[in-house]
């Protein structure tokens, strides 16, 4: 038994230095954040909200966000709307052409972000399009394909095609049993995926910073030019802001989804 | 409407196959959408490589290799080997960590493992710029950690702990470890525990059990999640370009700074070819050596 124990003191021992090390640089922006003074120490001698006053009062840094925001939902949408008849064709009709897009998506995913922000900035020159936020909105759409493609052929596989023979049998066509059957099955997978496409959209910075340059400020693109010019208190402020929304989104999708069966968990999980 | 249409159309004019026409109508947005976003793109990139280099930061359509030849120089090929090295300590560091973390999570309960997942998937989406921006700070002769390491006596004296080597490896290992740990969470989860728990009875302890039972058993996931690894950080750029000094630049940084800087887009596109390359090879040299290791797989 002693053995046992010995064994789990290690398992907790390693799993919360793990959570230190995934919290601790975390941790120490947020604690900055709330600093009275302008110099970057931690933990802050003396709390205020000043800065937290200064960002939210800074045109700058709300047009920032205004603009994340606003390439981020679309660049959600898009993808989706993109990946779906992708996904579905996979599925249903076991379609080669429709693996290949679904290829060529991933593959575009794996590339390092420096040689896709190249090429898109290398296309956007030839096309004559250049600084413009449908740049960023559309470059992060082909980028991010993958992720939703990925994630909506686990929730198609999830539906019972024994279901939908049975809604066949009760004399429904491929429509009905699209609605009956496939369109509340897929709601949760849909909505994560627009969830996903849109957290790591928010926090693309190479490519956005490439294809529009300094004239489309995304909210990452600004703490990237900050961090090469200098520190200033109000970057932890918009890290802060990332960090809570991309914490509410994975909260949010853990409510909707069944999270660890989203993350390919296959087996049944005792609660 | 098809209903309507079918039996009138049934003998004579055919059509060769519903399901074709349905598939035809569903791939043509996205197929409209890859072709003109992704592979005209990837043609202008592979086309600019070869291009003719202007004066100003411009170029002209042309098939040389003059740019391919400036690869060959000793410095670009020491950036090159240096970002292949550091990508791979990378994989091998968080593998090793990710490996009993997504063991364990898997075996947790219901509450705990969401938890974690969440965690994992809201740190995973935290921009780079913002990741490495904690980490300046973390690392800063004022932050945190400085302190700590003085108080308990490990530092003699305050001061920054970058730029150098270790920065830019813990936060790349930093970057990579939610992904790699939730890349390897299916094949945990699918795991079978009587294995492990038959080795328990025969009296193996349960570090022994867990590295000679569990281990060989997701050697393959393993593998395939330090490849993963070597893929996310091989182009690394803002990480070292921040935490590193100049000897520790990767590709990433020559092609940005090529696209940005100084704007020779020609040799950056050749880099950025030249590195996807290299990185394809690596692949399908790991794919010959595993396919020849275990013929049974």
């Amino acid at each position: 038994m002693n053995d046992g124990l010995i064994s789990t003191v290690l398992r907790r021992g390693f799993l919360s230095l793990v959570a230190l090390f995934i919290a601790a640089p975390l941790v120490v922006v947020i604690g900055v954040s709330f600093n009275q003074t302008r110099r970057m120490s931690f933990p802050p001698t003396e709390l205020s909200l000043k800065w937290y006053k200064a960002f939210f009062t800074d045109a700058g840094w709300m047009k920032s966000l205004e603009t994340s925001l606003t390439i981020s939902l679309l660049a959600a949408l898009i993808a989706v709307t993109i990946a779906l008849p992708i996904a579905y064709a996979v599925w249903r009709y076991n379609s080669k052409a429709a693996k290949g897009l679904a290829g060529v998506g991933s593959g575009l995913f794996l590339l390092p972000g420096v040689v896709t922000a190249l090429m898109f900035s290398a296309f956007w020159g030839m096309v004559g399009h250049v600084g413009r936020i449908e740049n960023v909105i559309l470059s992060h759409s082909v980028i991010l394909l993958g992720v939703p493609v990925a994630m909506l052929s686990v929730g198609f596989q999830s539906i019972e095609k024994a279901l939908i023979e049975a809604a066949h049998t009760m004399g429904a066509g491929d429509a009905e049993a699209f609605r009956m059957v496939v369109r509340p099955a897929m709601t949760p997978y849909i909505l994560c995926a627009l969830v996903y496409v849109f957290v790591l959209s928010l926090n693309e910075y190479l490519i956005a910073y490439m294809v529009a340059g300094f004239s489309v400020q995304t909210l990452p693109i600004r703490v990237f030019t900050a961090l090469r010019s200098g520190y200033e208190p109000t970057m932890c402020v918009g890290a802060v802001i990332f960090i809570l929304l991309g914490f509410a989104a994975f909260s949010l999708l853990a409510a909707i989804g069944d999270l660890p069966k989203l993350m390919g968990r296959n087996r049944p999980l005792e609660a | 409407m098809t209903d309507l249409a079918a039996p009138l159309k049934a003998d004579d004019t055919e059509p060769r196959n519903p399901d074709q026409m349905v598939l035809a109508g569903l791939l043509s947005l996205p197929t409209l959408f890859l072709v003109i976003l992704c592979l005209v793109p990837l043609f202008l990139l592979v086309q600019l490589s070869f291009a003719h280099r202007e004066d100003g930061g411009l170029w002209r359509a042309g098939l040389e290799l003059t740019q391919y030849r400036q690869l060959l120089n000793p410095q670009f090929l020491r950036v090159a080997l240096f970002s292949f090295t550091l990508a791979l300590t990378t994989a091998l560091i968080s593998v090793i960590l990710a490996f009993p973390v997504a063991y364990f999570i898997s075996r947790m309960k219901r509450r705990a493992q969401i938890t974690w997942l969440v965690g994992l998937l809201s740190t995973l989406s935290l921009s780079e710029v913002l990741i490495v921006f904690s980490f300046q700070v973390l690392l800063s002769g004022s932050g945190g950690l400085v302190k700590v390491l003085v108080a308990l006596g490990v530092m003699e004296s305050a001061h920054s702990l970058y730029p150098n080597f270790a920065a830019v490896m813990v936060c790349l290992v930093y970057l990579v470890l939610p992904y790699i740990i939730l890349f390897l969470y299916p094949a945990m989860s699918q795991l079978d525990d009587d294995m492990p728990a038959a080795a328990a009875t025969m009296g193996a302890s349960p570090l022994r059990a867990f590295l000679t039972v569990v281990a060989p058993m997701v050697k393959g996931p393993l593998l395939s999640a330090g490849l993963l690894v070597v893929i996310f950080t091989v182009g690394s750029y803002l990480t070292p370009l921040v935490l590193g000094r100049p000897q520790q630049w990767t590709v990433g940084i020559l092609i940005s700074n090529g696209a940005m800087t100084t704007g020779n887009l020609p040799l950056a596109a050749a880099q950025a070819v030249a590195l996807v390359s290299l990185m394809v090879g690596l692949l399908g040299l790991v794919r010959l050596l595993t396919k020849a290791g275990s013929p049974a797989s």
